[in-house]
């Protein structure tokens, strides 16, 4: 079945359980996907946009509710949308960083982190992770010192995942953040795998910014996201316009710089706003999550040899694993090579492992059913019995 | 009447979605299509006296 010339519709999510680390918070709720079918026109949400003329003031639909709804369930003080998270590393690195400037990443930072700084002319520094693949406030206070020796300053910026992509190790942003305001140095919180998914407190985190993905772990559309401030911060990233037209004399109000105008016009942010009041529900439920999870890595721990990279027990559902001494022994001799468990995964109604991958991988298992989640840990063990793997009981 | 369709047509995709890969319903899920299903057939016949009259 086609939805336009060349273009197969997507059923992934109807008829598989997908277990793709970086897309099971982003599924759509009923509510997204209602809106989505509303709003799919470019400008949709702009027929009710009247002065001031800016996106977040539009009342009908609710934008300007719902940023500051965003606002007070994250505890921050201003909120902007944007086209994904890495748009609001970019927005606060673009206010901040100047050329030659040091700033503070960490050796588990996301790519894009890197690119919003390289963007700047800003010099990357990067908190080392410690043997358990965890970034500690101890080892961000040597990496500033170290950057004040090699510098003669201080950094100008931190960027600081509460959970990671690579482990889904939950850092201490906490205590990190406490030790970055001692040398006066402002702090973002990416909250790519967290904003959506777990609660999230800005003030008592201690952080600047917030930064979230809509469609990481806010069951919206891509791209979209979220930037909070405080409002310390918020003046300075999001300042309006202050340029003029040398012919024309033009101004252009109230428009920020940083968010070029208005940011997400259409479906990406209706389905965003229409997902959020289940957003909200699920993230006091996190345990149900991790109870999910739990049973998945219990099933795949009975497998001899299998080892979870990330730190355990879970304190989120994306989870490294390394099965060479288990699922890769079968590679060397399957005829599938190392494709024979993407394979035989597929053949049980499960996708998102990477295919040919069997000696470290990731999977997330957020938002499956407790049903889904029993099912495959079933099918775990069922493939490594079908492949004479040993288990222990 | 068109979103109401699309949107029970929406309700049943998430009933798909929970119960992949096998879509094996429970008596709660049964119940709950079922209901949606009718409600598509009238909406479709609604659809149909607007469109067609």
């Amino acid at each position: 079945m086609r939805c336009g010339a060349g273009i197969e519709a997507r059923q992934v999510n109807e008829l598989f359980i997908n277990i793709d680390p970086i897309q099971a918070g982003g599924r759509l709720t009923a509510d997204a996907m209602k809106a989505v079918i509303a709003y799919g026109d470019g400008y949709s949400v702009c027929d009710n946009c009247r002065k001031p003329n800016r996106l977040d003031h539009i009342s009908k639909p609710p934008i300007a509710e719902f940023h500051r709804d965003v606002a007070g369930w994250l505890n921050m003080d201003a909120v902007r949308t944007v086209p994904g998270a890495r748009r609001g590393f970019q927005a606060v690195a673009n206010t901040y960083v100047k050329k030659g400037d040091p700033v503070l990443l960490t050796s588990l930072s996301h790519y894009t982190e890197f690119l919003a700084i390289e963007g700047t002319g800003g010099v990357v520094r990067e908190i080392p992770q410690d043997a358990n693949h965890t970034i500690t406030a101890d080892a961000t206070a040597t990496k500033i010192e170290e950057v004040r020796r090699e510098f003669g300053r201080v950094p100008v910026l931190a960027f600081i995942d509460h959970v990671d992509y690579q482990y889904g190790n939950m850092h201490d942003v906490k205590a990190i953040a406490k030790v970055a305001h001692q040398y006066d140095i402002p702090v973002l919180y990416n909250g790519a795998y967290t904003v959506g998914i777990l609660p999230v407190d800005g003030k008592d985190l201690g952080v600047d910014f917030v930064v979230g993905s809509g469609h990481k772990s806010m069951a919206a559309p891509a791209p979209s996201g979220v930037l909070a401030a405080t409002n310390e911060r918020a003046g300075e990233v999001f300042r309006t316009t202050a340029i003029e037209g040398d012919v024309t004399k033009r101004k252009f109000g109230i428009k920020e710089p940083e968010m070029m105008g208005c940011t997400l016009m259409g479906a990406t942010l209706v389905g965003m706003m229409a997902s959020f009041p289940h957003v909200k529900e699920r993230v006091k439920h996190f345990e149900r999550e991790l109870q999910n999870n739990r049973m998945v890595l219990e099933a795949l721990l009975t497998v001899s040899g299998t080892k979870i990279l990330s730190e355990y027990p879970r304190n989120h559902t994306l989870t490294r694993v390394d099965t060479v001494a288990s699922f890769d022994t079968v590679a060397e001799s399957h005829k599938k090579r190392g494709f024979y468990f993407s394979s035989a995964l597929e053949e049980k109604g499960i996708v998102g492992v990477i295919p040919g991958a069997t000696k470290v991988w990731k999977f997330n298992t957020y938002g499956s059913t407790p049903h889904q989640a029993s099912y495959l840990a079933d099918a775990f063990v069922t493939i490594a019995k079908e492949n004479d793997l040993s288990l222990t009981p | 009447m068109t979103f109401q369709a699309l949107y029970t047509l929406t309700d049943l995709r998430v009933i798909l979605r929970e119960t992949a890969p096998h879509h094996a319903l429970d008596e709660t899920r049964r119940i709950q299509a079922q209901r949606l299903l009718e409600n598509l057939e009238r909406q479709v016949v609604s659809l149909k006296q607007e469109m067609l009259k």
